[in-house]
């Protein structure tokens, strides 16, 4: 077999083969010139705006990832995960503002990596918590306890008791300079890109490798067909758990890096409405692929910047438009989703996947 | 005591507005079985149909009727529009397409009305409560409970008597058994979607005239979801009483549990109880079991 290119059609006998990394050479060096372009192509090149612009794709795409993991690979429908980051950045916030440190890890400046880590531990447990009904429903009941679990935390735990914590009130205010890892403040646009970055490739690692071992297969049998998944010997509970585990994880992550991205950390941050739009995120990358959430991310975020910059000159002549910018992205959003869902169902993936099929094939697509 | 039985009173009450919301929803999903999760939504763009006709100077009845009106047009053409494409399709892809219409929604009544809280002014109903006996009841709380009930009774009428209502249940009951005796089903999903729009839409009134309208309307339309949960997805009584259920619910833990949990404990308390009502009886009060097989 080449190690340039793959051959047309599938030609795999091994299960280690078909899951690959590397499978040929072409695909190692797409892989480098991604990374290479994520790491040093964007920050270095493009003016600082699109820096930021791409820590926004990146921190929707780490939350989006959690819900992908959880309806496109386990099957279990969430539209609660906002909580999640929500628990997330405020275990993050409290570590960092409140907790005494001893003085050696405070000078090391290993507050803040150390909290990222419990900010995932605890945002999983919570996750958890809330996964235990789908030990018993499914489809739409799973749906409310999750919508349950969103307005528990976020609008009541965190709004009325979390963020009154040191008698600030209604926020938590990150006083500049105090996010450190290690010897670099991360205090600019570029080092929080950095810093998103660096999640970002290694929740897509563990992700991608969780997949292609036991509990990923797990997962999809227990997506497919919940029912013959246990008749062949999955512990369907446990699986199901664990999937709340790792997105909640996920989504802890993703809240703990919001905390760099931000001077002052409220739970407006964390409304029902980014549960919903991170769902939208994966319905419109395409639903039981990693690259799916990054397809999406990447389409809203970028869409809604796009909009951003119609509505500015427009608003010359309709000053209503600017005002109410945020009723339009809203309206704007819905329609995308209805649209996507109706006339494009599998997302962007499946179009990613027709066009590198294409070419795999090309020129006998027969 | 008496602080406790005018907490009932006023938790059936606002019940009976959550009753006919939520019997907008169990329609919907006994036809069509679509989830639908815009129900805020359309409570809120009803409770702006019918100020905007108030404020234009026509009576609150007849603003009422021309709510119904804008909701027939608004239900038809959004079924036809996005959820006529949809039927068969998984259960995600249908709920987040009602999700998808509830921004679209509130994306364009609060482009269009803004997002202050508005009310009906001059106020359709007086400010001295009404004595009854022992109880006094605010005079909003006791006609929108008169009108929700009225409304309640037209839709169950409809459906016992009339030839539509009736073609309705049939779908509900076995949609290719209704097929097969000459019912059309787009034209009863439509009729559906129609009826639902109708019913929030005054729920969204009446709630609308309680407290003012602004977005959180939205908000208390999204709780005829545990309301429908408790009742079971579907059954019309079911709806109904989990209505009245979370009404209470959501009146005595304002009144008794407000000082233990300061803060919102009166808009989580439904939720809270649904998903723990939910690991006991996961079908509701009287919604249909469902044995799966492989």
């Amino acid at each position: 077999m080449s190690t340039v290119w793959l051959p047309c059609g599938d030609y795999h006998q091994r299960y280690e083969e078909d899951q690959g990394w590397w499978q040929t050479r072409f695909i190692k060096a797409k892989m480098i010139l991604l990374l290479a372009v994520v790491f040093i192509g964007i920050p270095q090149v493009l003016p600082e705006y699109y820096v930021s612009v791409g820590t926004m794709v990146g921190y929707t795409a780490m939350g989006a990832l959690g819900v992908q993991l959880l309806i496109g690979f386990a099957g279990l429908i969430t539209l609660g995960h906002a909580a999640f980051i929500a628990v997330g950045a405020y275990t993050s916030t409290l570590l960092v503002l409140q907790f005494p440190w001893p003085q050696l890890i405070a000078d090391w400046g290993l507050a803040y990596p150390i909290s990222i880590v419990v900010a995932g531990i605890a945002a999983g447990l919570w996750s958890v918590l809330f996964g235990l009904p789908s030990a018993k429903v499914k489809g739409f009941y799973l749906i409310l306890t999750t919508m349950a679990a969103q307005f528990i935390t976020v609008d009541f735990i965190l709004t009325q008791y979390v963020s009154q914590i040191g008698g600030r009130g209604q926020a938590f205010s990150l006083p500049p300079g105090i996010i450190k890892i290690g010897p670099w403040t991360i205090d600019t646009d570029l080092k929080i890109y950095y810093l998103m970055a660096v999640l970002l490739t290694l929740m897509v690692i563990v992700l991608a490798n969780l997949l292609r071992s036991k509990p990923g297969r797990a997962w999809v049998a227990i997506r497919d067909n919940d029912i013959a998944a246990e008749a062949l010997g999955i512990n369907i509970v446990r699986y199901k758990l664990l999937a709340f585990f790792v997105a909640g994880f996920f989504a802890g992550i993703a809240g703990a890096f919001w905390v760099s991205n931000t001077a002052a950390l409220s739970p407006e941050h964390f409304p029902w409405f980014w549960s919903l739009w991170l769902v939208g995120v994966i319905l419109i990358g395409g639903v039981g692929s990693i690259h799916g959430a990054i397809f999406g991310a990447l389409f809203m975020v970028l869409v809604m910047e796009g909009l951003q910059w119609a509505v500015i000159p427009m608003s010359a002549y309709f000053p209503r438009m600017l005002m109410a910018f945020a009723s339009i992205k809203d309206a704007a959003f819905g329609l995308a989703i209805c649209a996507f869902l109706i006339y494009e169902p599998n997302g962007l993936a499946y179009r990613w996947w027709q066009i590198k099929n294409y070419f795999n094939l090309w020129p006998f697509s027969y | 005591m008496e602080l406790f039985l005018m907490t009932l009173v006023t938790g059936i009450m606002v019940g009976g507005i959550y009753a006919l919301v939520a019997l907008g929803w169990v329609l919907i999903y006994k036809c069509s079985g679509v989830l639908n999760l815009a129900m805020g939504e359309l409570t809120l763009i009803g409770a702006y149909v019918t100020l905007a006709f108030y404020t234009a100077g026509i009576p609150f009845i007849l603003a009422i009727v021309g709510t119904l009106l804008v909701g027939i047009a608004l239900g038809i053409l959004t079924e036809r529009i996005f959820l006529d494409k949809l039927i068969g399709e998984p259960l995600l892809a249908v709920i987040m397409v009602t999700v998808g219409l509830s921004f679209f929604f509130k994306g364009m009544v609060t482009f269009i009305w803004d997002t202050d809280t508005r009310v009906f002014t001059p106020p359709i109903f007086g400010i001295k409560p009404i004595e009854l006996g022992f109880l006094r009841v605010s005079p909003v709380y006791l006609w929108s409970f008169i009108l929700a009930i009225v409304l309640l009774l037209v839709f169950v009428f409809f459906f016992k008597y009339t030839r539509w209502g009736l073609s309705m249940q049939a779908t509900a009951d076995d949609e290719t058994a209704a097929l097969s005796l000459g019912v059309s089903a787009r034209f009863v999903y439509a009729a559906a979607w129609a009826i639902a729009f109708m019913s929030a839409g005054v729920g969204g009134a009446l709630l609308g005239n309680i407290n003012g309208i602004n977005i959180s309307i939205g908000y208390l339309g999204l709780l005829v979801l545990p309301a429908v949960v408790l009742g079971g997805l579907n059954s019309v009584p079911g709806a109904i009483v989990g209505g009245i259920i979370i009404g209470l619910l959501q009146n005595l833990s304002g009144t008794y549990l407000d000082q233990f949990f300061p803060g919102g404990v009166k808009e989580i308390v439904p939720f809270a109880f649904m998903a723990v009502f939910l690991l006991f009886k996961p079908y509701g009060l009287w919604g249909w079991e469902r044995i799966e097989r492989v």
